[in-house]
């Protein structure tokens, strides 16, 4: 659905965007994840025709970013950041405004509006100024907006920003809610949690290039292959320490309150093993386990977690 | 074939019609025209009274051009306010970027907020009808005079609406947008006559053809309507009876005869305001060479 090939955007000196290159089948859900300054918002905007890029190649539904700008416009629905309204103009009427600009009869916007409404769970506010909607609906609006020209690629930047707890969760479920209606959505969040939650792939850009990339399981895997344990330990921690640092392999990396969090390269029977040496060598043990691989982690060690 | 209407109009005209802004400029409008109505009918009876032989009726034609000047400078003042804050207003409202990820061109969008501010405009003259009705009824100018007055509204409301949209598309906030607006306002009104006041000073033997940038000056268009309006004469056909053929151009001779010029200007500035309109409508296109150096995303994310 969405092919970017080697994209490049300088700001005189400054490069935005470093030669990104990605490939984003149709029906996918893709999360763009990156720190401030990394080049997600410079990307969408080239993608969505609001910036020019410097160098490379998009393509959306096999159409050339630059040939035949109205029907590449009708395969986009885009969701800025933040958006704002009109005063004095009802939900009704933003949606036929939105419409009319793609060119869609008044019938037509009708019935998408109905629809959509109900889908983003804002039937009864449907004769409500916008400018009175709080934001999490104001967003959801938006999105009803994006979709009413049956875009084929959506595209969302930072979504959930500014929006409360409960907003958040809402707009988790209509963005899942899209995702299994088959649409191909792009979303750019910080919040890390809800993208490994919902995404099918993600991306990972830092300084302008896209250093991580691929589907959610693959991304995790590759966290899962070091060996982090955590030993739960009831006995006294310092001879349960002492005796850890002396075994070959094992490195202390972290001692709680009644945890020692250890790296220890090898295979699952030597973890067996040395669990086995621990409880013969009188450490009271009350349990263990492998650290799972989190988004956070891998964004952190990817991106060294700092803003640009 | 269905016409369609602009979308940004339609959306415009309802947002203008719900707000109390419109009420108060239209009242404020209607103010202003009664105020110069009543000082006029003042200026003229007083006049009238000096001497006793002296028909007032003969007097009230002079009511036409103190309300049709009132109404252009009216106008002129309005319109590149309106038109000023149309696109830096949807920049700062942040509806700029949305607007321009739908199928409307740039173009489009021009023309939109154009027609939609000359449409507040058009609405605020014809509700000024009744008193300007009032002046030839007791002036006894013919009606198809209010009309020609009505035209060359609408043209000095397409010109100054461009100036507004231009400086619109090139400022982010509004205020700077209607500053430049009154600067290219300015400079539009005092450069053709430049080449003259040059010709005048280094005191060559002809103009020759220096007189014909007078004819983007809406200054000068103004000044000729309503010249014919009054006397049926005309200063720049003065000029060029004035002058010799030697002394002026060619073309300048004979484009001052009559009322020609007037229907060459309104060509010229017609002209300028559309050449302002594709200038905004390049400026507002994301993809065109210099929006992507110079335009910023917030900290280029």
């Amino acid at each position: 659905m969405l092919y970017i090939e080697d994209l490049t955007k300088n700001y005189g000196t400054f490069t935005a965007v470093n030669q990104l290159s990605l490939h984003i089948p149709e029906g996918d859900l893709f999360g763009f994840v990156g720190p401030n300054g990394a080049g997600k918002t410079t990307t969408i905007r080239i993608v969505c025709g609001l910036l020019r890029a410097s160098a490379g190649k998009v393509r959306i539904g096999g159409m050339a970013l630059e040939a035949g700008k109205r029907n590449r416009k009708r395969l986009i629905g885009y969701v800025p950041d933040f958006f704002g309204v009109y005063d004095n103009l009802k939900v009704r009427e933003y949606m036929d405004f939105y419409g009319s600009m793609y060119g869609m009869g008044h019938r037509d916007i009708v019935k998408l509006t109905d629809d959509l409404l109900e889908l983003v769970n804002l039937t009864d506010k449907k004769e409500f100024y916008v400018d009175t909607l709080s934001r999490g609906m104001k967003q959801r609006l938006c999105v009803a907006r994006a979709l009413l020209h049956n875009p084929k690629l959506l595209i969302l930047d930072e979504p959930s920003s500014g929006l409360d707890p409960g907003a958040r969760v809402e707009m988790k479920e209509l963005l899942k809610n899209l995702h299994s209606m088959g649409k191909t959505i792009v979303i750019s969040s910080h919040i890390l949690s809800e993208l490994s939650e919902m995404c099918s792939s993600i991306g990972i850009m830092n300084r302008g290039q896209l250093v991580a990339a691929g589907r959610m399981e693959d991304i995790m895997q590759m966290l899962a292959g070091g060996n982090r344990i955590h030993v739960c330990i009831s006995s006294d921690m310092e001879p349960a320490v002492r005796f850890l640092k002396e075994q070959a392999g094992v490195m202390v990396d972290s001692v709680r309150e009644n945890e020692v969090l250890i790296s220890y390269d090898r295979g699952d029977e030597e973890i067996c093993v040395l669990i086995g040496r621990m409880i013969q060598s009188g450490i009271v043990l009350t349990g263990f386990h492998r650290e799972e691989g989190s988004l956070e982690s891998l964004f952190m060690q990817l991106t060294g977690g700092g803003d640009r | 074939m269905k016409l369609k209407l602009n979308p940004i109009v339609k959306k415009d005209m309802q947002v203008a019609a719900r707000s109390m802004r419109i009420s108060w400029g239209l009242l404020a409008y209607e103010a202003v025209l009664a105020l110069a109505f009543m000082l006029a009918i003042l200026v003229i009876q007083e006049d009238v009274s000096y001497s006793s032989y002296r028909n007032i009726y003969n007097y009230l034609i002079y009511l036409f051009p103190v309300l049709a000047v009132t109404q252009v400078c009216i106008v002129a003042l309005i319109v590149p306010i309106i038109t000023a804050s149309s696109i830096s207003g949807e920049k700062e409202r942040q509806t700029f970027d949305i607007m321009l990820t739908t199928c409307m061109s740039p173009f489009s969008i021009v023309l939109g907020k154009m027609v939609s501010a000359m449409i507040r405009i058009l609405f605020f003259v014809a509700a000024s009808m009744p008193v300007m009705a009032l002046a030839f009824v007791v002036g006894g100018l013919s009606w198809s005079l209010l009309f020609y007055f009505l035209l060359t509204i609408v043209l000095l409301s397409i010109f100054s609406g461009s100036v507004g949209i231009f400086c619109s598309a090139f400022c982010k906030r509004s205020i700077t947008a209607v500053i430049l607006s009154f600067v290219i306002y300015f400079v539009i009104f005092a450069l053709p006559f430049l080449p003259v006041l040059f010709a005048a000073i280094l005191g060559w033997d002809s103009f020759g053809e220096s007189l014909l940038f007078l004819l983007f000056d809406p200054v000068v268009f103004f000044e000729e309507f309503f010249m014919h309006i009054i006397s049926e004469t005309s200063i720049l056909g003065g000029v060029s009876h004035a002058f010799t053929k030697d002394q002026v151009g060619f073309i300048t001779y004979h484009l001052a005869q009559g009322k020609l010029w007037m229907f060459v200007s309104a060509a010229c500035i017609l002209l300028l305001s559309f050449g302002f309109m594709l200038l905004a409508a390049w400026k507002i296109n994301p993809l065109h060479a210099s929006s992507g150096r110079k335009r910023k995303t917030k900290g280029a994310e």
